[in-house]
């Protein structure tokens, strides 16, 4: 009886295995076993020369720089790093803050759905909008620092100049995800029950009392998510780069998925695109892992 | 020391009026519960004394100042909530010294005076060694003294209360209610207490106010509530069987006042001659505990038949039909288990016809 119902089960799982053996894990072990050959044999002479890379537009780490006194670039690695150490403290921050001002706002749905707009339009549409935002003659960002009194860059087009390449991509990126940092601490909000934050008022707690003693440490579970998933979505940044500045100039805006696609699609040397890969998978398991063991060690003690 | 007062207050949700007109004078050191059914804005009330609601009408104030506009924080007061409200990522220990935390530099107070006063309340409450747990760790019987503590840390004015043992099993209600009614006594605190249970609210409070629809139908001690509900609708809320209501007309004969009800006639009492008219409608209103059952014809007594017996220990509920030969007219009576009834049974009914209350059946309100 049990056999029985033990070869029922293979049999309607079956399809399902074939095709997750075909369409994903043949290309996870080709990818790998690529990544080791070379011309002359296998080793792991790829990864080195992906590491050790120095020209700007491929380089992970420190490229030779044109002009020393004023990077980036920085490598596509450390821009990754940067990216995540400034686009994740603001959106997680912008999410929980937002969420905690519009509940009781009339009409704060119309707002929540300006800020979900950044997750439903496409990236390569959002990447595209990113350039035109700090465009020196038609970009919001630029009038705005007019109007606010702030010269220097300001009729200056940013994605144009190493400088301030990155970091209008960062800025633009916040703008991108803050919807689903938003919605997922709006959700999370909704469900806290009011009475924690009633009790809180008349135990005579202020508006920042009750936020940061509060809300925040009720929030944790939803922080947990943003925060991954946002690292993740950091790390594996592509189509925004690829469309309004393709890394540059002189790969000061380059990532790693990016140097990936270049060693892919321009030099065709599929080895060190792998090798590339395998590094930017290795680390985006990190987060990765201990997400889904933290989310197991929830399911199982509930 | 502290009285609050309610003039006027209405408040409106959309369409709904869930607090109309509501006047209320709560006096110093006074423990007052507002009962009601569900939807009956007590819990609206209690909720704009703490100022967790706005009023849109009508003023709040508690010890002779005008704390309408007041928010919560401002007007030295503790809530109890149904669900407890216990910060579950703080310990225990926290939840009670918060209220007193967040108001540390303005109160003056070092870590070690608020150490001193958590542990003075918690001795009080007898969960001192329960102070390092978190609340998920406790029991409901331990969350709610977690909860209290914390509302009593401040030595608050007024402490009010939002169905507070709803979420305890029967037993340990009984026992909480003991010990809170002490609890507010011995710390003579001014309470507002809001139930839906009457017999919490028959036992605890100084006063009752009974809510419904929005209005406050009766203030009174508990037993002027039991004994002389002014409204129809007290009678029928309190009790345990609730008060019987049987309908009845008004006939003159030999210009003498009769009441004419469904199985039985009866005289008017000489004091109500002067309000009632002929063929005006009323209701009578007879308590279940106070009718002497008698297998036994009885001068002047009511004819009635058993219908089902519910045993209730040392007393049995008889469901009664006291017009057999007309209409179906149901009411209960509460009675001592000296005897054996069993249904079908015909027995005979006296009242005590000085504890009857009578309504009118337009308005409902009582007739004196």
């Amino acid at each position: 009886m049990k056999r029985t119902k033990y070869k029922i089960t293979l049999l309607f799982l079956l399809p399902e295995l074939i095709f997750l053996a075909v369409f994903v894990l043949t290309p996870i072990i080709g990818t790998v076993v690529i990544s080791f050959l070379t011309p002359g044999g296998a080793g792991l002479d790829n990864y080195y020369k992906v590491v050790t890379e120095k020209s700007p537009d491929k380089a992970l780490v420190l490229p030779d720089n044109i002009a020393k006194a004023r990077p980036p670039p920085w490598g596509a690695f450390i821009h990754n790093i940067v990216w995540v150490a400034i686009h994740l403290p603001i959106v997680v921050f912008l999410g929980m803050i937002l969420a905690y001002l519009l509940h009781e706002v009339r009409g704060s749905s119309i707002v929540k759905s300006i800020f979900f707009l950044g997750m439903v339009i496409p990236m390569v549409v959002g990447g595209l909008l990113i350039r035109f935002m700090f465009d020196g003659t038609l970009g919001v960002v630029p009038v705005v620092l007019k109007t606010l009194g702030i010269k220097g860059l300001i009729s200056k087009t940013w994605t144009n100049y190493p400088q301030t390449a990155l970091i209008s991509l960062i800025l633009g990126s916040v703008w991108l995800w803050t919807g689903f940092s938003l919605t997922v601490y709006s959700a999370a909000y909704e469900s806290l029950p009011k009475s924690y934050i009633e009790a809180a008022k008349i135990d005579g707690a202020s508006g920042f009392q009750i936020f940061f003693k509060i809300v925040v440490p009720l929030l944790k579970h939803a922080t947990i998510i943003v925060v991954i998933m946002t690292m993740l979505w950091d790390l594996k940044i592509f189509d925004i780069v690829y469309v309004s500045t393709l890394g540059g100039p002189g790969g000061s805006s380059n990532v790693m998925a990016l140097v990936m696609y270049l060693y892919f699609a321009r030099s065709l040397d599929y080895g060190r695109s792998s090798a590339t890969a395998v590094i930017l998978a290795i680390i985006t398991l990190i987060p990765g892992v201990w997400f889904i063991r933290r989310v197991m060690k929830g399911a199982k003690t509930r | 020391m502290a009285k609050v007062r309610l003039e006027n207050i209405v408040k409106r949700f959309g369409n709904v009026v869930a607090v109309n007109n509501i006047n209320l004078e709560i006096r110093d050191k006074e423990f007052v519960v507002l009962l009601g059914p569900s939807g009956c804005g007590k819990t609206t009330t209690l909720r704009i004394i703490a100022g967790l609601e706005y009023p849109d009408e009508g003023r709040v104030y508690i010890d002779d100042r005008d704390v309408t506009d007041l928010e919560p924080k401002d007007r030295d007061i503790a809530m109890v909530f149904q669900n407890y409200a216990l910060y579950p990522h703080m310990t225990v220990f926290d939840n009670i010294a918060f209220p007193l935390m967040i108001k540390r530099k303005k109160l003056g107070l070092t870590k070690e005076d608020i150490r001193k006063k958590v542990y003075e309340i918690a001795k009080l409450l007898k969960i001192e060694d329960l102070l390092k747990r978190k609340p998920g760790q406790l029991s409901g019987g331990q969350q709610q003294r977690v909860a209290l503590a914390r509302a009593l840390i401040r030595r608050p004015k007024v402490w009010l209360m939002d169905e507070p043992l709803s979420n305890l099993d029967a037993l340990l209600r009984l026992e909480m209610r003991a010990e809170l009614k002490r609890l507010q006594k011995r710390l003579g605190i001014t309470t507002v207490y809001v139930t839906h249970d009457q017999a919490e609210a028959l036992s605890m409070a100084d006063r009752i106010a009974v809510m419904n629809k929005g209005r406050i139908v009766q203030v009174g001690t508990p037993e002027e509530i039991y004994l002389k509900p002014k409204h129809v609708f007290v009678g029928t809320f309190i009790g345990s069987p609730p008060m019987n209501i049987v309908k009845c007309v008004v006939m003159v004969e030999n210009n003498k006042y009769y009441l004419d009800c469904p199985g039985f006639r009866r005289e008017i009492p000489k004091t109500l001659t002067k309000i009632v008219r002929e063929n005006m409608k009323i209701i009578l209103g007879i308590r279940p505990e106070f009718v002497e059952v008698s297998k036994k014809p009885l001068p002047d007594s009511i004819k009635a038949k058993i219908l089902v017996v519910e045993p209730q220990g040392s007393e049995a509920i008889l469901n009664l039909d006291i017009n057999p030969e007309g209409e179906e007219t149901l009411i209960k009576v509460k009675t001592r288990v000296t005897e054996r009834f069993s249904s079908g049974e015909i027995i005979y009914l006296k009242p005590d016809w000085t504890r009857i209350a009578i309504f009118d059946y337009e308005t409902g309100k009582a007739l004196e």
